[in-house]
């Protein structure tokens, strides 16, 4: 029993970790823009899908190169997402730019399909050795990838925004817009900057997932927005660490539910505890706020 | 003297409501300029649209010589106009030094430590809190905050949208004492005030401006003060 428990929360833990960059990146664009993109993870999904295609010509190209494949096409997808639904919407409504970022949803998955047209695709697997065993527990080295990953995009994160030029503008904008714009900082310029960053981070992030599956099917796109979603959601809207917090519980209370009630029930108590959490505590998704 | 900035029959507009109906006007190179109105009598939207906020509807704006009317606001920093804006707008959750070093984002050059402590020596209860986050500091720190990271852009001419709003009377006389000692040291400065008092005693020249059009321009003294403080507060219209 002590050892189920502890193996779940080490998978869930593992999960969380996977899902936290995604949501890094989702509430970073939620945050700076005040706006939901819902192509986020369609467009990561499209990234994955360029490499699965260069998988496929060229089976010689090793994992290092397949990644900086789906990052670059993630971060060319994101921003032909911006130009097409954020940039024109940059001082209109919000919504606007939501329905405008769901309609791109579809076309991007239509472009999978088109590229692709089995339902799944095999990706190369990022490990095919034995998991390790640690005093009873099961570790896969995916897992220990995924935690590695996640701590370096968030210390990565952290150092752009609090250590440069680049930071220093998004925060000041996210603060006093007008002040920004005042003091020579361009809004247009660093939305789209922050795009690609959190399209490079989710790039990153969807790589490690697809690779961990060894397959991908064009539902990536809805499975990244939603895990986004809602790990940025339980962790406040738009603040980064509540996000990184919101993967980890998500991952975990996924791991357990899914243990102690089944698969079927795994998604329901997600979405219990959202309903409670909103119910219980409404001011929880206060005015967004970057850090 | 030659004019630093000349307005030329400006008109901005939110929609179909004018807010400046054709104003123009002249700010001399070294001069303290100062614009009193009432409320609603389209001062901000005049430093708005100055400051590349605002796309006018018609006219020019020339600064130093060269238009810069439908610039965007980054380019008209660059040239040398800063504008401190009404309500101070500080960053809040950001230091008061992250404060400064965002005054200097377009600034490439390496005297931006050495502005920095010159604003300090400027500023001392800036440098006390230099760690602290802007957002804690009173409203009067707030607004030499705001002066100081308008100033970390170097600029030739700043304008300033009614920097006593909401002050105390003494922090309002340390506000203006600062005007008068930034004007000392080679800047140019065009205010906005609703305070006539304080600004008529610093100004060197002064317009009235009411619903969106200049109705008065004179030196301090061509209006006695009482008239002028009456038009600035309520408008000719209704006395």
């Amino acid at each position: 029993m002590l050892a189920d428990l502890l193996q779940n929360t080490l998978d869930g833990l593992a999960a969380g970790a996977s899902y936290a960059p995604v949501a890094l990146g989702f509430a970073l664009i939620f945050g700076v823009l005040r706006r939901a993109n819902l192509s986020y993870g369609p467009a990561i999904m499209l990234g994955c899908y360029a490499a699965a295609l260069a998988h496929g010509r060229f089976p010689g190209l090793g994992l290092g190169a397949l990644a900086a494949i789906a990052l670059l096409a993630a971060v060319l997808a994101g921003a032909y997402v911006e130009r097409l639904c954020f940039a024109p919407h940059r001082r209109g409504s919000a919504v606007a730019a939501m329905v405008a970022s769901f309609a791109l949803w579809m076309q991007l998955e239509e472009i999978a399909t088109l590229m692709l047209p089995r339902h799944v695709v095999a990706f190369p697997a990022l490990y095919e050795g034995e998991p390790l065993a640690i005093a009873g527990l099961v570790l896969r080295v995916e897992a220990l990838a995924a935690i590695a990953t996640a701590a370096a995009v968030c210390a990565l994160l952290a150092a752009i925004l609090y250590r440069s030029r680049f930071g220093l503008a998004v925060r000041a904008l996210v603060a006093a817009p007008l002040a920004a714009e005042l003091s020579g900082i361009r809004p247009a310029r660093v939305f789209f900057l922050v795009f690609a960053l959190a399209s490079a981070i989710g790039g990153t992030a969807g790589f490690l997932v697809a690779a961990t599956d060894a397959q991908i099917t064009p539902m990536m796109g809805l499975w990244l927005t939603f895990k986004g979603l809602l790990a940025t959601m339980l962790g406040g809207l738009g603040s980064l660490p509540g996000a990184v917090a919101g993967a980890l519980v998500l991952g975990l209370v996924e791991a357990h539910a899914q243990w102690f009630l089944g698969p079927q029930l795994r998604d329901f108590v997600v979405y219990l505890l959202l309903f409670s959490l909103l119910a219980a505590a409404p001011r929880w998704m206060r005015t967004p706020s970057p850090s | 003297m030659s004019a630093m900035l000349e307005v030329r029959d400006l008109v901005t507009a939110y929609g179909k409501i004018e807010a400046l109906r054709g104003v123009s006007l002249e700010v001399q190179a070294g001069s303290i300029t100062c614009l009193l109105g009432p409320n609603g009598a389209g001062k901000t939207t005049l430093m708005m649209t100055i400051a590349g906020i605002l796309r006018p509807r018609a006219g020019s704006v020339r600064f130093a010589g060269r238009e810069i009317a439908r610039r965007p606001p980054h380019e008209i920093v660059g040239a040398g106009v800063a504008l401190v804006p009404e309500n101070r707008l500080v960053f809040p959750g950001m230091s008061v030094r992250e404060n400064l070093y965002a005054g200097a984002y377009l600034r490439r050059d390496g005297e931006i430590e050495a502005d920095l402590e010159r604003l300090f020596e400027r500023f001392p209860r800036l440098r006390e809190r230099a760690g602290q986050d802007a957002g804690t500091l009173s409203g009067g720190e707030q607004q030499m905050l705001a002066v100081a990271r308008s100033l970390m852009s170097r600029p030739k001419l700043l304008l300033m949208d009614e920097p006593s709003l909401g002050l105390a009377p003494l922090v309002v006389e340390e506000i203006f004492r600062i005007v008068a000692d930034l004007h000392r040291d080679g800047t140019t400065i065009f205010l906005v005030e609703q305070n006539a008092h304080m600004a008529l005693r610093v100004a060197h020249h002064f317009y009235l401006i009411e619903q969106g059009r200049i109705t008065f321009s004179g030196d301090p003294g061509s209006l006695a003060e009482d008239e002028v403080i009456r038009r600035a507060y309520l408008g000719s219209a209704r006395r």
